[in-house]
């Protein structure tokens, strides 16, 4: 009973952070460095549909249509403003990453100048009896998570197979001078991947943001689970990416079956540290020498 | 069709293409030759936009594309293979031809909603280009998966298939067997008689020989020697070129 309840639980997080390292992995694996403001991302994302929602009363589909629209347009206006702006004065990937933290930085304390440091909460579903399964409980919100992440999983793995313009972020993902040399815009082709790789943010936001409150921090937690799972799972490949970041849910929900429930963040850095001790090229990552 | 004028490209002290001036016309194959380190790959990288130049020009098809850069290079119409075999390596050996053969179908809302199809048409081209190097067992293979001979040939399929105007070959049969060479002679010989024009850097003097219409000798970054193939065969410059005074 107990665990199934666990297995649950793990499945709950885990799609969260897949959600996340999904986007993050994909900006990663295409743009080769490490974007920490995707955290920055997510948090905005929810913040914004809290103010369209909760603030002005809009409509919650529409809002969430904008929420989802605006995470986009964040991130490829930080990959505009930013980054390309960095690249074109020849910036390696630690300036970018630099950037990334700076960028983190700037938007959350944006959040807390404008929303200030209490926790928000759109509430746009109210507490709802959970359902029992075999014993354990799950909540229609809860399914819904799950099935979404899923969903939304299924259809990038569609779109990065069967779309040229997927087909063509898998070959700059791969080479970029060879896809510059077939005729490919790599610069173009980072603006498509900050507006999927934000949009997926977006909707990481939305879930997490109807499960649970929000805070100005929340991105940067959320980062850090989906930057775990997308090492675990190996770095740089996005199916890795989600492997790893339900692997992280599991272990966090299975660990405090065993310990107390405030070393669920230290059980994941303790996998983390293990795969980097270990095997530092994750699941399915290919090592640098292969 | 192409012509580069005046190019220079130094690296430090060294003067890798020190003044350059030449022109590929359409339908004929021209050979770029010389000893190694003579500045031929410079001047392909220069051509092709992943090397900027110190100064000259490039003019393709009356168009000034010394700035372009390689994918705008690509997309004007010249198609490029590498001296080192370079493909995606996690692709398979169909999504690397089928990248090559619609270079300009990256735009968003044309994939998103679907306008994009894979067609038969093209699916058909990718198979005939296989069949021709001999990899039409293959194609669903991860390019990574391959050895070098076999590699070299995706590669130069691609190439092929790369929508073009202006093909530059740098050092297309090396590493391949003497019957593909024949395969790949008629290729070229096909792609001359269709107006296309070739520009090809190659070390077999017997191949370069038998194909060109025009040869360029480089030496030193310049160019020494200019003609013919039976005019550069007896030029004494080009003997001290490659055998030294």
């Amino acid at each position: 009973m107990i665990a199934l309840q666990l297995l649950i639980n793990g499945l709950i997080a885990g799609a969260i952070y897949a959600l996340v390292a999904t986007g993050f992995s994909l900006i990663y694996s295409v743009c080769k460095f490490v974007h920490f403001a995707h955290g920055a991302t997510i948090a905005f994302s929810a913040y914004f549909l809290y103010f369209l929602f909760s603030i002005l009363g809009l409509n919650f589909g529409f809002a969430v249509v904008l929420a989802i629209a605006f995470a986009s347009l964040l991130g490829y206006g930080m990959n505009f403003f930013v980054y390309k702006q960095l690249r074109k004065r020849k910036a390696s990937s630690v300036i970018l990453l630099i950037a990334s933290f700076a960028l983190l930085i700037f938007f959350e304390s944006l959040i807390l100048l404008l929303f200030g440091a209490d926790v928000k909460t759109i509430g746009f579903i109210k507490i709802a009896k959970g359902l029992e399964f075999f014993g354990a409980i799950i909540t229609p919100l809860q399914i819904f998570i799950v099935a979404a992440s899923f969903v939304l999983l299924g259809l990038l793995f569609l779109f990065m197979k069967k779309t040229k313009i997927g087909k063509a972020m898998r070959a700059v993902a791969d080479n970029k001078e060879v896809a510059e040399v077939v005729g490919i815009s790599s610069e173009r082709i980072y603006d498509y991947v900050f507006i999927i790789g934000s949009a997926i943010a977006g909707i990481a936001a939305i879930l997490v943001g109807l499960e649970q409150n929000l805070e100005p921090m929340m991105g940067t937690n959320l980062m850090i689970k989906g930057f775990s799972g997308a090492i675990i799972g190996g770095i740089g490949s996005v199916p890795g990416a989600i492997l790893g970041a339900f692997l992280l849910g599991f272990a966090e929900n299975f660990g405090i079956w065993f310990l107390p429930s405030g070393y669920k963040d230290a059980i994941a850095f303790i996998i983390l540290f293990a795969f980097l001790l270990f095997r530092p090229q994750g699941i399915l990552g290919i090592k640098k020498n292969e | 069709m192409l012509k580069v004028k005046n190019l220079k490209k130094y690296f430090g002290g060294v003067k890798a293409v020190d003044g350059c001036s030449f022109e590929v016309k359409q339908g004929t194959i021209t050979a770029l030759i010389g000893p190694n380190g003579s500045g031929k790959t410079t001047v392909f990288n220069l051509i092709s936009g992943i090397l900027k130049e110190d100064s000259g020009k490039v003019i393709f098809d009356n168009i000034d594309i010394t700035h372009f850069s390689p994918e705008a290079v690509s997309n004007i119409g010249i198609s490029r293979l590498f001296q080192q075999t370079r493909l995606f390596n996690n692709l398979t050996v169909k999504e690397n031809l089928l990248l090559a053969l619609d270079n300009e179908d990256t735009k968003f809302w044309k994939n998103v909603f679907g306008f994009n199809k894979i067609t038969k048409e093209k699916e058909e081209k990718i198979r005939e280009m296989l069949n021709l190097v001999g990899m039409e067992r293959f194609e669903n293979k991860l390019a990574r998966e391959f050895s070098y001979g076999q590699k070299r040939l995706v590669d130069l399929a691609r190439t092929i298939l790369n929508p073009h105007k202006l093909l530059m070959l740098d050092e297309p049969v090396a590493g391949v067997n003497p019957y593909l060479r024949e395969e790949i002679a008629e290729i070229l010989k096909t792609l001359k008689k269709q107006g296309e024009a070739v520009l090809l850097i190659e070390h077999d003097m017997n191949f370069t020989l038998k194909l060109a219409d025009c040869i360029i000798v480089m030496g030193g970054g310049k160019i020494i020697a200019e003609g013919k193939p039976e005019e550069i065969k007896g030029n004494p410059k080009v003997l001290e070129a490659y055998l030294g005074e």
